[in-house]
């Protein structure tokens, strides 16, 4: 299992624009890529209910993981997606 | 098939037609969106079931059948932080589709230099889910489209 643990510094948290871009990335996985605020339960960063109900904001900790051929270089692009201003 | 409401009343519009390329690019998901009338009044809830998230500019609305709907107030109006929406509902509350959920004012967005347009979004559907789809003018609470 690989993870990532990020601080959110886009100014509008993980909603609009960074919301979309990160889960259409997350998506293209053949293999499950999970999202979880700190101490918060993992739910699904394929889906868009799922990402926008997280309710992610600025400052936010948050917690990518996934397992597959392949997973570090995708949660490096998501962890980028987070990190952009 | 969920039959989705419009919130607000006023022009039927593609998504295409959105200013915001997140929507307009369908990178949130299929829908509608309603270019509203330019009076203050209550944005109803787009089908029956749970506001899993509320924001004053902003909210998802979760169906017994696990489909979620986006219904956002305007374009950029998280800018706004609030200022000019009412809650009339909480988070977590169970709603029946039509039943008024944020108060707000499409003039004031609009003279504060921001369009009022409402996108509706159907999440996590496919592109040919979503049909049906109403055209012209629409009154809050009237069908907008179907979601297969």
């Amino acid at each position: 299992m690989a993870e990532r643990k990020v601080t959110v510094t886009s100014e509008v948290g993980l909603h609009a624009r960074p919301a979309a871009t990160f889960v259409q990335t997350a998506a293209k996985a053949p293999f499950d890529v999970m999202i979880a605020k700190v101490d918060g339960p993992p739910v699904n960063a394929k889906s868009i209910l799922a990402v926008l109900s997280l309710d992610v904001e600025q400052g936010d900790f948050i917690v990518v993981s996934a397992e597959g051929e392949g997973a570090d270089e995708l949660l490096d692009q998501l962890v980028e997606i987070v990190s952009a201003p | 098939m969920t039959t989705v409401l419009a919130p607000v009343a006023g022009a039927a519009i593609g998504l295409a037609a959105v200013s915001d390329l997140v929507f307009s690019q369908g990178m949130v998901g299929p829908g509608m969106a309603i270019d509203p009338e330019r009076r203050s009044g209550a944005a109803v809830a787009p089908i029956t079931g749970t506001i899993v998230k509320l924001h004053p500019h902003a909210y998802i609305v979760v169906g017994d059948d696990g489909k979620g709907v986006l219904v956002h107030l305007g374009i950029d109006t998280v800018q706004l932080r609030g200022e000019g929406f009412a809650l009339l509902a909480a988070e977590g509350d169970r709603v029946l589709a039509g039943q008024p959920v944020v108060a707000w004012d499409p003039a004031a967005v609009e003279a504060g230099g921001r369009s009022p347009v409402c996108p509706v979004v159907a999440l996590d559907a496919e592109d040919g889910m979503v049909g049906e789809v109403a055209e012209g003018r629409v009154g809050a609470g009237d069908p907008l489209f179907q979601w297969a």
